[in-house]
C-alpha cells in the first residue's frame, strides 16, 4: 500500500528538487455534512523545505492541518508521509509516521514541568536502537506493509517496558537517563534550559510557544507543522522566532509547513506559499508569484466594485 | 540484574517490618481488624488514583471490581480449602491456596476491567463514569441473584486467612507499582492524557491503549483488595459493594489530591479511622451510645461536608498532584512534580 504513492499533479510541487518528498497531500477533500471545508487540496513538502500556508479567516488552514495529522479523516484524497499512506490513521499513528504539529491555541501539558512536557514526546523513540523492539525495527516493518507484525512487535516491546519500569532494571534506568538527556538538549535548542523545572503553565507566552515547538521536535518528525507559531507575539519576537524556525529546519533537516497571518513575515521567510480561500487553493508558488496573484489580492482585500460585476 | 535487585529493595525492607508488626499486634485483635480495613482501603484508593488521578479518567465503580475480586477469591478459596495440597504441610498449603485465590480474584477483576474499559475508554469524555457506575450496580445485582455467590445473604464460610502481613504486603506492592508507573515513560504518558488528551495523541501517545492499561492495573488491585477483604470478613455480602463504597474511595482519592499516591494513602487512613474516632467522641460527649451507634448513618453527610470544605479551601486536594516529599517540609516554592527514575 505504501509503495503505491501516486505522483503529484503539479500543484504544490516544491522547488527543492533533489530532496525526497516527505509529505504529499493528494486532492484531499474534507466535507462536514453539506459544508466543504477543504476542496482538492494538494501539497508537497520535501526535506529542507520551509513552506507557508496562508489565507483569510475560515479559509480552511487549520482544517488542512487536522486532515493531515489524522484528527479528521479526509472525505477523499490521500495523505502520504514519507511513502506511507496515513489517511484514516489515528493522530498518534500519523505522528509515528513522521508528522508532528503544534496548535493554534497552545496545548501544553500545563501541570507538568517543561522538561516533562518534552519527555512525554520522547516516547516515540524511547527504546535504544540496539533493542529488538526498537522503533527503527517497528517502523521498518510498517514500511514493508507488515502492519500486524509492526503492531505485535511494538506491543511486546510495550509489555517488556512495563515490567522493566516496575522492576526498575538497569536498562530502564539507562533509558530514562537517555530520555532526560535528549529532552534537556531539546530545551537548549529552544533556549529554555533555565525553565527546565518550571511548570509549563508558569512560562511566559512566547516561551510556551517555543516549548510547544521543541515538544513537537522530540517526536523526531520528518515534517513539522506549525499552526500560527507567532500568534500574539510582537514584531521583534516574531522575527526571532522565524530565525529559530529556519535554524531548526537546517539543524534537524526536516520540512516545515507553517500557518501564519502576518503576510510580511510569511513572505520574508517562506520559500513557497500556498493560499487557501473558502477551502480552495487559489494560488501556490514563490512569495513573489503569490504576492501579485489577482485572486490572492481579491481574497485579502475584496473584489473591486463587486456590484458592477454582478 | 543488579537493577532488578535494587528494584526489589522496597520489598526486602518491608517484609521484616511487616513480620515485626504482625508479631507486635498479635494480642490486640481490634487493632488488627482496624488495620486490615485501613490496608484494604489504602489499596483501593491508591489503585483508583492511577485511573482518576494520574490518567484523569473518572471511574466511579471501583467497588464493583472489588466485588469481583472478593467473590471469585472467596469461591475459589472455599472450594479448594476442602482439599488442600497433599504434599505440603497444612499451614503452607493454606497460604498457597490463599495466594492462588487472591490472584484468581484479581485476574478476574482485571479481565472485567479490560472488558469495561476497552469500549468506554476509546471515547473522550465522561463515558467511563457512566459505564463504571452501571458496572458496579450490575455486579452487585448479579451476585445478589446467583446461588453460587450466596444471593443476598452473601458468601459465608470463606476461610479467614488474611493476616496483617499479607494485607500490608499487598499495600506495599500497590504503592510501589503506582509510584514506579508514575516515574516511567508510561506514567508520563498517563499524565499527558490527563493534561490534554488531544495534544497527547498528537505527540504519538496511543491514548486508548494507555488508558485501558491503567484501568486494567487499577482493576487488578481492586480485585486483590477484594480478595484480602473476603479473607478476613469471612462473609462476603453484596451490601459491602454498593455505590456508597465506590464513592467512599472516590472521596479518598479526591481528598488526598488527584494524582498523589501519598495523598491517597493519608486520606484513606484518615477517612477509615474517622468513623471510629467519631464513635468514641460521641460516646464521650453523650455518655450513652445513642448517637455513637448512628455513626455509620451520619458518615456520608460528613463525607459530603468534607468534600465541600475541601473544594472551597483546597480544591486540588491535600497534596494536589504532588507527593508528600515534594510539599513537606513546606518549601517557599514547591518544586514541580518531576519524574526522576528510581523514586520508590
Amino acid at each position: 500500500m505504501s509503495s503505491a504513492a501516486p505522483t503529484g499533479t503539479g500543484a504544490g510541487v516544491s522547488n527543492n528538487g533533489g530532496a525526497a518528498t516527505l509529505l504529499r497531500v493528494q486532492d484531499a477533500t474534507m466535507q462536514f455534512g453539506g459544508l466543504t471545508a477543504l476542496t482538492t487540496f494538494c501539497l508537497e513538502v520535501k526535506a529542507g523545505d520551509l513552506q507557508g500556508l496562508i489565507g483569510p479567516n475560515g479559509a480552511g488552514k487549520t482544517t488542512a492541518f487536522n486532515v493531515m495529522t489524522g484528527v479528521y479523516r479526509p472525505t477523499s484524497g490521500d495523505i502520504i508521509v514519507d511513502g506511507e499512506r496515513v489517511n484514516g490513521h489515528l493522530p498518534h499513528q500519523v505522528n509515528r509516521a513522521g508528522l508532528a504539529r503544534t496548535f493554534q491555541n497552545i496545548r501544553l501539558f500545563k501541570d507538568l514541568s517543561a522538561l516533562d512536557n518534552i519527555k512525554v514526546a520522547c516516547l516515540a523513540d524511547d527504546r535504544p536502537a540496539s533493542s529488538m523492539f526498537s522503533r527503527t525495527r517497528v517502523n521498518a516493518l510498517r514500511k514493508q506493509g507488515n502492519f500486524v507484525g509492526a503492531r505485535t512487535l511494538d506491543a511486546w516491546g510495550n509489555y517488556l517496558d512495563w515490567w522493566r519500569a516496575l522492576l526498575t532494571t538497569s536498562g530502564f534506568r539507562a533509558d530514562e537517563e537517555r530520555i532526560t538527556e535528549r529532552a534537556t538538549r531539546l530545551l537548549e535548542v529552544m533556549g529554555l534550559q533555565h525553565r527546565k523545572d518550571e511548570l509549563a503553565r508558569n512560562l511566559p507566552y512566547g516561551e510556551q510557544r517555543r516549548l510547544e515547538i521543541s515538544r513537537a521536535l522530540a517526536t523526531s518528525p520528518k515534517v513539522l507543522l506549525l499552526d500560527e507559531p507567532a500568534a500574539g507575539m510582537n514584531t521583534r519576537e516574531k522575527s526571532e522566532l522565524m530565525i529559530l524556525i529556519r535554524k531548526i529546519r537546517d539543524d534537524f533537516k526536516l520540512g516545515v509547513l507553517l500557518i501564519e497571518h502576518d503576510m510580511k513575515l510569511v513572505m520574508g521567510i517562506c520559500e513557497r506559499i500556498t493560499v487557501l480561500d473558502h477551502g480552495e487553493t487559489i494560488a501556490s508558488g514563490t512569495p513573489a508569484e503569490v504576492k501579485n496573484d489577482k485572486k490572492v489580492i481579491e481574497a485579502y482585500l475584496g473584489v473591486e466594485s463587486k456590484e458592477l460585476q454582478a | 540484574m543488579n537493577g532488578v535487585l535494587k528494584g526489589l529493595l522496597p520489598f526486602a525492607v518491608a517484609i521484616p517490618l511487616l513480620w515485626l508488626a504482625q508479631f507486635l499486634t498479635k494480642d490486640t485483635p481490634f487493632l488488627v481488624i482496624l488495620s486490615l480495613t485501613v490496608g484494604v482501603n489504602i489499596t483501593l484508593a491508591v489503585s483508583l488514583n492511577i485511573v482518576n488521578g494520574m490518567t484523569g479518567q473518572f471511574s466511579i465503580g471501583h467497588a464493583g471490581f472489588m466485588a469481583v475480586g472478593a467473590y471469585i477469591a472467596g469461591v475459589v478459596s472455599k472450594m479448594t480449602s476442602v482439599y488442600g495440597i497433599s504434599f505440603l504441610p497444612e499451614g503452607v498449603s493454606d497460604q498457597v491456596l490463599y495466594v492462588v485465590s487472591l490472584l484468581a480474584g484479581a485476574s478476574s477483576a482485571a479481565l472485567f476491567g479490560f472488558l469495561v474499559g476497552l469500549p468506554s475508554l476509546r471515547l473522550k469524555g465522561d463515558y467511563l463514569a457512566i459505564v463504571t457506575l452501571g458496572f458496579g450496580e450490575i455486579i452487585r445485582v448479579f451476585v445478589q441473584n446467583t446461588e453460587l455467590f450466596g444471593k443476598a445473604l452473601g458468601l459465608s464460610g470463606v476461610p479467614q486467612r488474611t493476616s496483617l502481613f499479607s494485607c500490608f504486603f499487598v499495600v506495599v506492592v500497590v504503592v510501589v507499582v503506582a509510584r514506579r508507573i508514575a516515574a516511567s515513560s508510561h506514567g508520563r504518558a498517563l499524565l499527558a492524557i490527563r493534561e490534554d488528551e488531544v495534544a497527547a495523541e498528537a505527540m504519538g501517545v496511543n491514548t486508548t491503549a494507555y488508558k485501558v492499561r491503567a484501568f486494567v492495573v487499577a482493576s487488578f488491585f481492586a480485585g486483590l483488595a477484594g480478595g484480602v477483604f473476603a479473607h478476613y470478613q469471612s462473609i462476603v455480602a453484596p451490601s459491602s459493594f454498593t455505590y456508597v463504597k465506590s464513592m467512599e474511595i472516590v472521596v479518598m482519592v479526591v481528598a488526598g489530591g488527584l494524582g498523589s499516591t501519598t495523598g491517597a494513602i493519608i486520606a484513606a487512613v484518615v477517612l477509615t479511622l474517622l468513623p471510629e474516632a467519631l464513635r468514641s467522641l460521641f460516646l464521650n460527649i453523650t455518655g450513652d451510645g445513642s448517637i455513637a451507634q448512628r455513626v455509620e448513618q451520619i458518615r456520608m453527610p460528613i463525607y459530603g461536608l468534607l468534600l465541600v470544605i475541601i473544594m472551597l479551601v483546597r480544591p486540588q486536594g491535600l497534596f494536589g498532584t504532588q507527593e508528600i516529599w515534594q510539599v513537606w517540609p513546606f518549601r517557599k516554592r514547591a518544586k514541580p512534580a518531576s519524574t526522576t527514575p528510581g523514586a520508590p
